[in-house]
C-alpha cells in the first residue's frame, strides 16, 4: 500500500489555528467563578448522570446517548445496552427508572429468549423493590416460560407470593426450585418461612372461628332465656314487624346482641343463669335520661332508684325528685297508653307484662314526680293502667 | 398332588408365560400362578421354578396387552415370603432396577402393586441393600432416593396409582445409614417434605410408612436438636395425630405449638393403634438427650400426651404413653445418664431386661407385621 502524503494544509491549519491565540483570548475556557459546575457538564469527568438529558443544556451527552440507542444496531444489542442501564439504575436504587429501562429493552423483542429472561427477572426485582408485588409475579411468570430453569426467577416469584400471602403457592414455587438446585439456601429459607406462616394463619382461621362460635352460642342462650321468660321484643320500628315471622325478630335479636348499644352496654347472663338488662329512665319533664348498664332482673326499681336519687340531680330545679316521690310508667306505643309500675317490683317482673315490649334490647321507663303539675299534665287525656 | 407332578404342571406354565404369546393364554397362566402363590406349599413350588419366576417379572412389567397386573400382584404374594427372597432374586437379580423403573414411571398403571413388591422385599437386609443400590446407580443429576421422595410427597405423581406402599419402601429402606443421612441432610429439604403426610387421611399404609421413616431418622440423635428446631420443627407433626378435639383454657392453648392450637371440635386422633404406638415412640427418642427432652417439654407435648392417655383404649399403647409422659414429667437423670442412648447398660441388667421384654410381648401377644399381600384370584 502506498504510503499516505501527511496532508500539508492540515499542519497549517493547526498552526495558524494557534497563532490566532497569540492576539485573540481564548473563550473556550471554564469561567473561574463557576468551573465546577461546567467541569461537571463535560461527560467524561461527570460525577453522577443527570436524570434528564436535555440536549439544549447538555450537548455533549445528548450526543452520546444518541450514539448508544442508535436505532441502527441490532435489536440484541439495544436490548444489552438497555439492560446494563437498567442495572445500573438499580445499583443506584432508582427503581422506577430501572423499570423503564427494562421495559424498553423488552420493547425491542429481541430474538434472544436468556436476554429476555433477564430482562423480566430484572425488572420483576425492581418491581418486588417498589412493592408491586403482581406485577413482579407476571414478570417471573414470563421469565419462568423464556427459561423454564431460571433460578432467580423462581426465587423472585416465590418471595412474591409470600409477601402476597399466598403461602401455598410460595411453598409450591420453592419446591420447583429446589428440583433445579436442591441445595438453594434462599430457596430452604423461604419455604421454611412460608410454610410457618401458614400454620400460623391456619391458626389464626381456627381461633377466629372458634371464638365466632362461642359468640353465636352465647347469644343463642341469650336469646333462649328471654324466651323462657316469655318477654316480647320488638325491632326499631315496631309496625313493619308485626307480620313478619317471629324468626326475623330474633335475628334482629341476634344482631342487637352482637353490637353493644352507643353507651357500651350489652344484655349480658350470670353464672346463675340470671339475666341482666341495660335500662333507660327518661325523664320527660327536664328532658333528662339514665343509663343503668346492668339491671339484674332480681333487683327491684326502687333499689336503683335509691342510688340514682341519692342525691337529687342537677336538672332538678325544684329538687323533688326524691325516691318516694318518684313514679315510674312505662308506654304501650302500641296502644298509647302508659302503664303504671310499683316501684317494689323487680325488673323480670315488669318485662314480663304481657303489654311489655322490649325494644332494640333496652327496657325503658319513663319516671317522673307523681304529684307535680307535670306529672299531672302529662298523664291528661292518657290512659293509665296500674300493674299489679 | 405329588410333588414331581406338581413340579412338572407348574413347568407347563412357562411356556405361556413367555412373552410374545397370545395375550388370552398369558392372562390365564398369569392367573394361575397368582392363585399358587396365595399359599406356602405354592409359593415354595414356584420358588423352585427360576424360569418361571424370570417370565413372571417380564411379564410383570411388560406393556398391555400383558398381564401385569396379575403378574405384579403374584410377586407380591411371593415377595411377602422372606422364604422367597433369595430363590427370587437370584432367577432375577435385576428385579430391584426393573420394579423401581416401574415404580417411577408416573404413567405406569400398576405401579401401586409393583412398589408393594418393593415393600414387602425391602423388609429382608439382602434385598433391601439390592434396592439401595439400585437407587444408587439411577442415571445422575436426580439420585434415585430423591425421585422416590419425590414420587411419595407429590399428590397426582402418578394419576393411576396412589402410590401409598411407598411409604412402607422408604421406612425400610431408613434401617439403613445412607438413606437416614439422604433424609437428613441439612443442606436439602428432604424430612421436612414427609411431614405433612403423617396426616394423611387416605391410606394408613402410607401414614404408617412415613412415621416408620421418622422413628428410624430419631435414632440419629446428633440430628435432634435441629430436627425439633424452626428448620424442621418436628414435634408438631408427630404430636397432631395424637391430639383430640381438646378444649384447653387460653394460656393452656398458647403454650401448644401453632399446629395444635385451637383445634376445631371434629378432631380425630389417628385411628391405628400401630401407628400412635410408632408417634410415641418416636417422640421417645427425641427425648434421649437432655436438650431434646426440655425442647419436647418446652413445645408442650405433655398436655397433649395427658389428654391421649386418658382416650386411649389400646393398653399397650397406654403404656408407651405412659412411660412417656413419665420422662417428661419425671426428673432430670444423674451425670453419665444424659443421652439415653449412648448409656452403656451392664450385661446382666441387659439380659433382665430383655427377658421382662420378652415375657411382656408374650402377654400381649403381639403379632408380627404381616406386611402388603395382594388379593387372591380364584383359580380357573
Amino acid at each position: 500500500m502506498e504510503r499516505q502524503e501527511p496532508d500539508a494544509t492540515f499542519d497549517d491549519g493547526m498552526d495558524s489555528f494557534l497563532e490566532k491565540f497569540q492576539s485573540q483570548p481564548y473563550r473556550g475556557g471554564f469561567h473561574e467563578s463557576q468551573w465546577e459546575e461546567e467541569f461537571e457538564k463535560i461527560p467524561l469527568f461527570m460525577k453522577n448522570s443527570p436524570s434528564e438529558i436535555d440536549p439544549l443544556e447538555n450537548p455533549d451527552l445528548a450526543c452520546l446517548q444518541s450514539i448508544i440507542f442508535d436505532e441502527e444496531r441490532s435489536p440484541e444489542d439495544q436490548a444489552r445496552t438497555y439492560k446494563d442501564e437498567g442495572n445500573d439504575y438499580f445499583k443506584e436504587k432508582d427503581y422506577k427508572k430501572a423499570v423503564i429501562s427494562y421495559t424498553e429493552g423488552l420493547k425491542k423483542k429481541c430474538a434472544d429468549p436468556d436476554l429476555n429472561a433477564v430482562l423480566y427477572t430484572n425488572r420483576a426485582a425492581a418491581q418486588y423493590y417498589l412493592g408491586n408485588f403482581r406485577s413482579s409475579l407476571n414478570d417471573v411468570t414470563a421469565a419462568r416460560k423464556l427459561k423454564p430453569c431460571h433460578l432467580k426467577a423462581i426465587i423472585r416469584g416465590a418471595s412474591c407470593h409470600l409477601e402476597l400471602k399466598n403461602y401455598v403457592e410460595a411453598v409450591n414455587w420453592c419446591d420447583e426450585g429446589l428440583q433445579i438446585d436442591a441445595t438453594e439456601k434462599k430457596l430452604l429459607d423461604l419455604r421454611a418461612k412460608a410454610d410457618k406462616l401458614k400454620r400460623t394463619e391456619q391458626r389464626d382461621i381456627r381461633k377466629a372461628k372458634l371464638k365466632e362460635k362461642k359468640k353465636q352460642d352465647q347469644n343463642e342462650a341469650l336469646l333462649q332465656a328471654i324466651k323462657v321468660r316469655n318477654i316480647r321484643l320488638v325491632a326499631e320500628a315496631p309496625g313493619e314487624d308485626e307480620d313478619s315471622a317471629s324468626e326475623s325478630v330474633s335475628e334482629l335479636a341476634l344482631y342487637g346482641l352482637s353490637s353493644e348499644n352507643p353507651c357500651g352496654a350489652r344484655l349480658s347472663v350470670d353464672e346463675q343463669g340470671r339475666l341482666s338488662w341495660p335500662v333507660l329512665f327518661l325523664y320527660p319533664e327536664y328532658a333528662q335520661s339514665d343509663l343503668v348498664s346492668a339491671f339484674h332482673e332480681d333487683s327491684r326499681f326502687i333499689d336503683h332508684l335509691m342510688v340514682m336519687f341519692g342525691e337529687t340531680p342537677s336538672w332538678d330545679l325544684e329538687q323533688k325528685y326524691c325516691p318516694d316521690n318518684l313514679e315510674v310508667f312505662f308506654e304501650d306505643e302500641d296502644r298509647a297508653e302508659l302503664y303504671c309500675v310499683p316501684p317494689s317490683s323487680t325488673l323480670l317482673q315488669v318485662l314480663q307484662h304481657p303489654r311489655y315490649f322490649v325494644k332494640a334490647l333496652t327496657p325503658t321507663f319513663l319516671v317522673c314526680v307523681g304529684s307535680s303539675g307535670f306529672c299531672r299534665n302529662y298523664l291528661q287525656g292518657k290512659k293509665v293502667h296500674q300493674v299489679k | 398332588m405329588s410333588e414331581t407332578s406338581s413340579k412338572a404342571e407348574a413347568a407347563k406354565l412357562l411356556p405361556f408365560l413367555m412373552l410374545g404369546e397370545r395375550a388370552d393364554l398369558q392372562a390365564a397362566a398369569a392367573q394361575h400362578v397368582l392363585a399358587l402363590t396365595g399359599s406356602g406349599p405354592g409359593r415354595t413350588l414356584l420358588a423352585g421354578q427360576a424360569a418361571l419366576l424370570r417370565s413372571l417379572v417380564e411379564l410383570a412389567v411388560a406393556p398391555p396387552p400383558a398381564p401385569a397386573r396379575d403378574a405384579a400382584r403374584a410377586l407380591v404374594n411371593l415377595a411377602a415370603d422372606p422364604g422367597v427372597h433369595k430363590p427370587l432374586l437370584e432367577a432375577e437379580p435385576g428385579l430391584p432396577v426393573r420394579l423401581l423403573g416401574c415404580v417411577l414411571d408416573p404413567q405406569w398403571p400398576w405401579a401401586e402393586e409393583a412398589a408393594a413388591v418393593l415393600a414387602n422385599l425391602s423388609r429382608e437386609p439382602v434385598p433391601c441393600a439390592a434396592l439401595i443400590e439400585a437407587l444408587a446407580a439411577a442415571e445422575p443429576g436426580e439420585s434415585g432416593l430423591e425421585r422416590l421422595v419425590r414420587a411419595l410427597c407429590t399428590p397426582g405423581y402418578n394419576a393411576r396409582a396412589p402410590l401409598h406402599y411407598l411409604g412402607p419402601v422408604l421406612s425400610n429402606l431408613s434401617q439403613c445409614p445412607a438413606t437416614r443421612a439422604f433424609l437428613l441432610d441439612r443442606n436439602r429439604c428432604v424430612v421436612q417434605r414427609l411431614l405433612p403426610l403423617t396426616q394423611y387421611p387416605d391410606s394408613s399404609v402410607r401414614r404408617g410408612g412415613v412415621v416408620g421413616t421418622l422413628r428410624n431418622c430419631c435414632f440419629e440423635h446428633r440430628h435432634h436438636e435441629w430436627l425439633l428446631g424452626p428448620e424442621v420443627d418436628i414435634l408438631p407433626f408427630l404430636l397432631l395425630p395424637l391430639a383430640g378435639p381438646e378444649d384447653f383454657s387460653e394460656e393452656e392453648m398458647e403454650r401448644l405449638p401453632v399446629d395444635l392450637q385451637y383445634l376445631p371440635p371434629d378432631k380425630q386422633r389417628e385411628p391405628d393403634a400401630d401407628i400412635r404406638k410408632m408417634l410415641i415412640e418416636t417422640i421417645m427418642l427425641l427425648t434421649a438427650t437432655a436438650p431434646g427432652r426440655k425442647q419436647v417439654r418446652d413445645q408442650g407435648a405433655y398436655l397433649i400426651l395427658r389428654e391421649l392417655h386418658s382416650w386411649e383404649p389400646e393398653p399397650d399403647v397406654q403404656v408407651t404413653c405412659e412411660k412417656l409422659i413419665q420422662v417428661l414429667i419425671g426428673d432430670e437423670p444423674e451425670r453419665g445418664l444424659e443421652n439415653l442412648l449412648e448409656v452403656q447398660v451392664p450385661e446382666e441388667v441387659e439380659r433382665q431386661l430383655q427377658q421382662q421384654d420378652h415375657q411382656e410381648r408374650e402377654q400381649q401377644e403381639l403379632e408380627l407385621d404381616p406386611g402388603p399381600q395382594a388379593e387372591e384370584a380364584a383359580p380357573t
